[in-house]
């Protein structure tokens, strides 16, 4: 490879591991957040859940 | 409006039982709001209640915490000795190195962490002091302007700041600058010293209002103070080591510096005092 | 103003919710684009001149090619919509100090999240940056500086959230922080760029954007918004829903001690 073209792309290589770190570091602070969103849903729906059995618990009780 | 409705007709009640705590905690606040009263039973004529003016409020209010320091001292002997002490500290910091153009730079450094650790110390006293003694809810129950309290708050952190900075800035001088020829534009370094003051008080009074009432407050307060008052700070710290080093064109750096220390505390006392209604009534 | 008294105030399944999936799908492709263009459209950026002169894809080249100014592409949208996320979060402080009604204390929290979301990403995309083109992990250098401070205030918030019992005591003050942290940053901003430390990095500075580049950040720009924007109304959903949930579950209880 000629010294002048190694020269413009010196850099190029070195920095890749900061560049691909960068966006995936970003990437993975993003989709933490959007699972602990996701955690959110899931546990708000097993609470509903609990609170349906406990309404039919009252229907009964009532019923009775 | 909807906070001068809530207050008017609680006032005269309101007004004797505030009286009677502020009358409590300091002895001379009583006397301004009562003398009235007390002229008017006198000679039997029907009583006529004179709501004293913001002025005498915010002179009531300074005063007591000025009585109360002057009877205790707690607060600034408190204050003194832990800045005696960080300088203790950075004596031992400092013992390896001791260059004199080190020292010379780093001065307005070390003297503005010294400012900024003292005046955490005396804002967390402030008011737990308040709180303590149930002293902020008997000034709270007085039909007064909220920004009053605040104005007052501050004013005394300042002067209790400006008392410090005045005791700790010699001591300073004596333990590190003795042997190193100051600038002639050192004196100018009051400037941001009093400036630096009046910010970290506005501040910090609002600051110290909110930590007073949360878990593990003196930590809070600092978590909440230091980043909030780094501008001023950066500020303040670049316009004191200008003028001690005096480097050639030294006001080029000073003016926009304090220019920029200046508009922090004017921006952020203003905000305070705005804000401070919602914090103290919550 | 007594007919104003109840404010609309923001629920889920509000209209900016059916938004949401459009949002979703139009920034997540818009991100992808840019990142895409980032590197293959995008020209790359000058450093440091070299001695000769070479001809690559029909251009003359005389200077080092930069890879690690592409990172910038998704920063500056990061730290923008950080900046935004908290703009929203004083608004509606301000709103919630205005109505005391809590629904706001809930949306600033959580526009102060995504802001604080927003703020890591910038902070590990720029000290990756930094680490590699000037060879420190830290410096205090202005930019540096303000979005460490930004960052501290918004752990701040958050640390002051946790600390206070009472909820209503705890909405006004993170409403007052928040404001004050509002201001706060600006000014920081500004002292940090007009004094200036005497430590002086060598500096690469970005010289005027070429248009396929200024092409390229404004589609990383809108992506990251929309993605922003998206992020925030999932989050106000899920909070509200578990908010109604925690509601319910009280209201039954106090039912089933009635039955008993």
């Amino acid at each position: 490879m000629n010294p002048v073209l190694a020269e413009i792309y010196s850099t190029i290589i070195p920095s890749a591991p900061f560049v691909i770190a960068a966006y995936a570091l970003l990437l993975v602070v993003l989709f933490v957040y959007v699972f602990s969103i996701a955690r959110g849903f899931k546990k708000a729906e097993a609470q509903m859940a609990v609170l349906e059995e406990a309404i039919a618990e009252l229907n009964e009780k009532n019923a009775q | 409006m909807a906070e001068e409705a809530r207050k008017a007709p609680a006032a005269p009640h309101a007004d004797a039982g505030g009286d009677g705590r502020v009358d409590g905690a300091s002895g001379r606040a009583g006397a301004t709001g009562r003398a009235p009263a007390a002229g008017a039973a006198g000679t039997r004529q029907p009583v006529r209640l004179k709501k004293p003016s913001t002025w005498q409020q915010y002179k009531t209010l300074l005063g007591k915490d000025l009585t109360q320091e002057f009877r205790t001292k707690e607060m600034l002997t408190s204050m003194g000795i832990y800045a005696l002490l960080v300088l203790v500290v950075y004596g031992a910091t400092l013992a390896q190195s001791g260059g004199q153009v080190d020292i010379l730079q780093m001065s307005g450094g070390l003297l503005w962490t010294l400012i900024v650790f003292t005046s955490l110390l005396g804002l967390n006293r402030s008011f737990s002091h308040e709180k303590e003694q149930g002293c902020l809810e008997g000034i709270l129950l007085v039909p007064l302007d909220r920004s009053v309290v605040f104005l007052a708050k501050a004013t005394s952190n300042l002067l209790f700041l400006l008392a410090v900075e005045v005791i700790a800035i010699p001591l300073f001088c004596f333990f590190f600058m003795t042997s190193v020829p100051l600038a002639e534009s050192a004196p100018l370094a009051l400037a941001p010293l009093v400036v630096g003051a009046v910010g970290v008080a506005g501040i910090g009074t609002l600051l110290s209002t909110i930590t007073v009432n949360t878990r593990g407050k003196d930590v809070m307060l600092a978590v909440l103070f230091i980043p909030l008052v780094f501008p001023l700070l950066y500020a303040c710290v670049s316009a004191t080591t200008v003028v001690v080093v005096g480097v050639e064109g030294y006001l080029d750096a000073f003016v926009p510096a304090m220019a920029l220390a200046a508009g922090y505390d004017v921006v952020m006392l203003l905000a305070s005092w705005v804000l401070y209604d919602f914090v103290v009534s919550a | 103003m007594a007919d104003r008294k109840q404010p609309r105030l923001p629920e889920a399944g509000q209209w900016p919710d059916r938004l949401v999936p459009a949002a979703l799908g139009v920034g997540a492709l818009l991100a992808v684009a840019g990142f895409l263009m980032a590197f293959l459209f995008a020209p790359p950026v000058n450093g440091a001149s070299v001695n000769g002169v070479e001809v690559i894809g029909g251009q003359v080249v005389s200077n080092v090619l930069l890879l690690s100014q592409k990172i910038f592409y998704f920063h500056m949208p990061v730290a923008i919509v950080s900046f935004v996320a908290l703009a929203f979060a004083c608004y509606y402080s301000v709103r919630f100090l205005m109505t005391k009604n809590r629904r706001f204390d809930t949306c600033a929290r959580i526009a102060m999240e995504v802001s604080l979301l927003f703020v890591v990403c910038t902070m590990i995309t720029g000290d990756l940056w930094t680490r590699f083109e000037w060879g420190v992990w830290w410096t205090w250098d202005p930019r540096l500086t303000t979005y460490l401070i930004l960052m501290l205030i918004i752990i701040a918030y958050f640390i002051l959230r946790n600390a206070i019992d009472e909820p209503e005591r705890r909405s006004v003050y993170a409403a007052v922080v928040s404001i004050v942290a509002f201001i706060d940053v600006p000014i920081c901003f500004m002292v940090t760029r007009v004094i200036p430390s005497s430590i002086h990095p060598v500096v690469v500075r970005e010289g005027g954007m070429s248009a396929d580049m200024g092409i390229t950040l404004a589609v990383c720009m809108v992506g990251l918004m929309l993605l922003g924007f998206a992020l925030y109304r999932t989050r106000f959903r899920q909070v509200r829903l578990t908010e109604r949930v925690e509601a319910l579950k009280e209201q039954l209880e106090d039912r089933m001690s009635d039955v008993r």
